[in-house]
């Protein structure tokens, strides 16, 4: 089978080039092995958060100073301005309405109450721009009876420390109480689904006006399931209502994800879910198709290949108990040799397998023996030499590592 | 050593490779709708290291579970959650007593058989108000279900009266597992398969003895049938592969994926040896012309607005890609496709009364897709599917193969293939 290029890997980067190669008419396939990351996104995107340990104010001028081998260095700082604001209106077209700035961060607050700089939240959720000028005082976080994905103590002692008044405000409804027959389903993205209709909403929303009173603003976990139930909700209660994180998987990266599959859909995008790519031919200088477990005997052949397989989670990089490879073409790496130089006592040690990946030239085309494969670039987090948990870098890396091989693929034309 | 190690800590059904992300329990339809299923992580791996332990932990509300592996497509890890389920439920020993119901239902070769005799006879009965409510309350199959029409005339029939003596003056030839519903219910598109083949140029063959490939069976925990008819079709299978060296080709996602996958994955029978013979015949079909081996013409006045719907199975297989980007090449077919959801039925499932309303609950995403898509029909590879779907939204549904047999030019299509 022929398309103009197919990505494999099937997360936030995939979806984003496969969506801008496809509004050019490019007939695009996406390789996607099983659910991604994105399902654990809370609803923000980071450009950059943090270097060497401190809070990034402003990303576009800190990444100015990153070093070379950091992939918004290989795109080159001058375009990061115009790539995120590409990347802004992109997630918009697909659905995805979010609020900030690519030149100063505001703050995010994880499900375990910490504020962490980030460039994009979701207009829906609870954001602060600047920690100095809190927007209001008294907080109502409505805790959900047997709820297991949101940490309330830790959440709302978070929130305190960074000088909210805080009421955690217990509540159940009948629909709510079912759920809990099977204690394990307790979890976001079942309440989602339970939550939608108008009754069970003005159920909840009965509670919260009941309880909140007297607070400035209402904090509700995130599991709504969409932007209408959202809207419902917010109309029913009296108080401004803004949702916060969950612990993964989110409800808000299952929606933004199912919303970027199905404007890449829209625009006849071929997405193969539960697919692998296991192998690949290599001609010269260039990739000249890809095999997949299901498609078997009939490979895919493309002008473009993007690698958009993520880091080890996903299993775009692999480890066994000699080496850190990439399993499909056993592309050149990042990664230390001596194995005892991978890891490091103590989980929130900056950890140097953290910014292992492939090996990319300036264009982000992937090497193998030194020489890089013409018509195949890597984006995302199988890219080396950035860190999503230490740098909060991660999704800003694979929005424009996206955007930018969806160029100069077009370019190639 | 460290080859060894890594090999000795897999699985049969690798649930150690689960690293508990949850990320399945997200897409299970049941679990969407009710609180009695456990969900795939607990009913699959997690539960399968207590029933390890002892079989005692095994619990009943796995027969819940539709086997429609949606939650196997998710995992991101490749844990074959169904495969243990269904497994655990076969250990068990599920289904040694099934009810008259379960038996009916799982032989839809023996009900199609019957009813098929009787034709006009069972179409009106089963219809009829007063036969519906004694089975709703007698058989537990639900009232608000039509059973799909029976034929009078079986596939098998019409083709040996009408089709079969003309087949070997073909160049080329593959075999047909048409599978009950065609062959009871909807023998069209049996014969649309035959149009479309014969046009390019092969011939089409019934294989020397095909029985109901048995999903239905595997479901209703008739396990021991379903071994038993399984390997009478993977006999035939192999005879027709080695002997004749033909490709088996099917018109039903279901049917492909049980005999390819689910017979050594459940039932242990081993048919990985003619596991690339046996195949849908839309991936067939493209792959002869994206090796430019046939040509298709269309008819030129062909207007439709279409959407494809991916049946469970066929996203387990996937497959989906072949129909639609055939259907793509339809000039006049505007074709979109919807998002992937399960409809609701996964085959005998929602016939049974206690499984009625679930079923509707959990098509109700997939209904509001489609009536959004704002089409005049909807395409899909799986017949059970067409019939929930045509239930719920009134719409028409039709298999690729139709469409395509419809929209075809036969003159012209023959003629560009020589004939
Ligand atoms: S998706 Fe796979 S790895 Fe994740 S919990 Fe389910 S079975 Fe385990
Ligand atoms: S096979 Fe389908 S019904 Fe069964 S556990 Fe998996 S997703 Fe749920």
């Amino acid at each position: 089978m022929r398309m103009d290029t197919v990505i494999m890997g099937g997360g936030l980067s995939a979806l984003t080039c496969g969506i801008a190669l496809a509004k050019r008419g490019q007939r695009v396939a996406i390789v996607a092995s099983g659910q991604s990351t994105l399902l654990f996104n809370g609803g923000s995107m980071e450009l950059l958060g943090c270097v060497d340990g401190k809070a990034v104010t402003s990303p576009l001028e800190a990444i100015a100073a990153l070093p070379a081998e950091h992939p918004y260095s290989k795109l080159g700082a001058d375009r990061i301005s115009e790539l995120a604001s590409e990347a802004h209106s992109l997630l918009t077209d697909a659905g995805i309405v979010m609020e900030g700035k690519a030149d100063a961060n505001h703050w995010r607050i994880t499900p375990i109450g910490v504020a962490k700089p980030a460039w994009l939240t979701l207009s829906s959720h609870f954001s602060i721009d600047s920690l100095g000028e809190l927007p209001c005082k008294r907080l109502a976080l409505m805790c959900i009876r047997g709820f297991f994905d949101q940490p309330n103590g830790m959440l709302a002692e978070g929130l305190k420390g960074l000088g909210f008044e805080v009421d955690k405000l217990e509540f159940t409804t009948d629909e709510i109480t079912a759920l809990r027959r099977s204690p394990s389903e307790m979890r976001a993205n079942s309440l989602a689904k339970r939550l939608v209709s108008n009754a069970s909403l003005q159920r909840v929303a009965d509670e919260i006006n009941r309880l909140a009173a007297d607070a400035d603003m209402v904090l509700f976990p995130s599991v709504l399931a969409d932007e209408d139930v959202i809207q419902t909700l917010k109309s029913m209660v009296k108080k401004p209502l803004r949702l916060v994180a969950t612990l993964p998987p989110a409800v808000s990266g299952n929606r933004m994800q199912a919303l970027l599959r199905h404007y890449f859909r829209m625009l006849g995008g071929n997405y193969l879910m539960g697919d692998t790519v296991v192998s690949g031919t290599l001609e010269g200088d260039r990739l000249t198709s890809v095999t997949t477990a299901k498609l078997g005997d009939m490979p895919l052949r493309a002008d473009n290949f993007v690698l958009a397989t993520g880091s080890f989670v996903s299993k775009g990089l692999v480890a066994d108990y000699g080496r850190v490879y990439e399993p499909i073409l056993d592309l050149d790496v990042d990664a230390d040799a001596d194995r005892e130089q991978w890891t490091r006592f103590g989980v929130l040690e900056p950890q140097a397998y953290s910014r292992y990946g492939v090996k990319t030239d300036a264009g982000l085309h992937c090497l193998k023996q030194g020489k890089p494969i013409q018509n195949l670039r890597a984006i995302g987090s199988v890219l080396s030499g950035h860190d999503a948990i230490k740098m909060g870098d991660g999704t800003g890396v694979s929005l424009l590592t996206a955007l930018a091989a969806a160029q100069s693929i077009l370019a190639t034309k | 050593m460290a080859d060894k190690m890594q090999i000795c800590n897999i699985s049969e059904n690798n649930f150690e490779q689960c690293t508990k992300c949850s990320i399945c329990t997200t897409v299970c339809p049941v679990a969407a709708v009710t609180t009695d299923y456990p969900g795939p992580k607990q009913a699959g791996p997690d539960g399968e290291r207590y029933r390890l332990k002892d079989p005692a932990y095994y619990d009943k509300m796995l027969k819940l579970c539709l086997n429609c592996k949606r939650c196997e497509v998710a995992c991101p890890s490749g844990v074959h959650i169904a495969d243990i389920i269904q497994s655990a439920r076969m250990k068990a020993g599920e289904g040694k007593r099934a009810s008259l119901r379960d038996t009916m239902l799982a032989n839809t070769d023996l009900l199609g058989m019957v009813a098929n005799k009787v034709a006009p006879l069972a179409n009106a009965t089963l219809g009829l108000a007063p036969t519906k409510l004694v089975m709703h309350s007698v058989m537990a199959i639900d009232k608000h279900r039509t059973f799909p029409a029976y034929s009078r005339t079986k596939f098998e029939t019409w083709f040996k009266r009408h089709a079969q003596s003309r087949q070997d003056a073909y160049p080329k030839h593959v075999s047909y597992f048409h599978g009950c519903y065609v062959n009871y219910n909807f023998p069209k598109l049996g014969q649309d398969l035959v149009k479309l083949m014969n046009a390019m140029g092969y011939g089409v063959h019934l294989l020397d003895k095909e029985q109901c490939c048995g999903v239905a069976l595997i479901a209703n925990g008739l396990y021991k049938q379903a071994k038993r008819q399984g390997r009478v079709n993977a006999a035939s299978i192999r005879q027709t592969v080695n002997t004749d060296h033909r490709t088996v080709l099917t018109t039903s996602s279901s049917c492909t994926f049980n005999l390819r996958d689910e017979y050594p994955a459940i039932l242990g029978i081993d048919t990985r040896d003619v596991r690339d013979n046996i195949m849908l015949a839309t991936r067939f079909i493209y792959r002869l012309i994206d090796e430019e081996k046939v040509k298709l013409v269309f008819k030129k006045d062909y207007q439709r607005r279409i959407a494809y719907h991916t049946a469970c199975h066929m996203q387990r297989m996937g497959w989906q890609l072949y129909s639609i980007e055939l259907l793509r090449m339809i000039p006049g077919l505007d074709l979109q496709e919807l998002e992937q959801e399960c409809c609701g039925i996964s085959g005998t499932y929602g016939f049974k009364k206690e499984n009625y309303e679930r079923s509707q609950a959990i098509g109700s995403v997939l209904f509001k897709h489609i009536a959004d898509a704002q089409v005049e029909a909807v395409a899909t590879d799986c017949e059970t599917c067409k019939w929930q779907i045509e239930m719920s939204t009134g719409l028409p549904v039709e298999n690729p193969i139709s469409i395509l047999a419809d929209a075809l030019d036969v003159e012209a299509t023959r003629q560009a293939n020589g004939l």
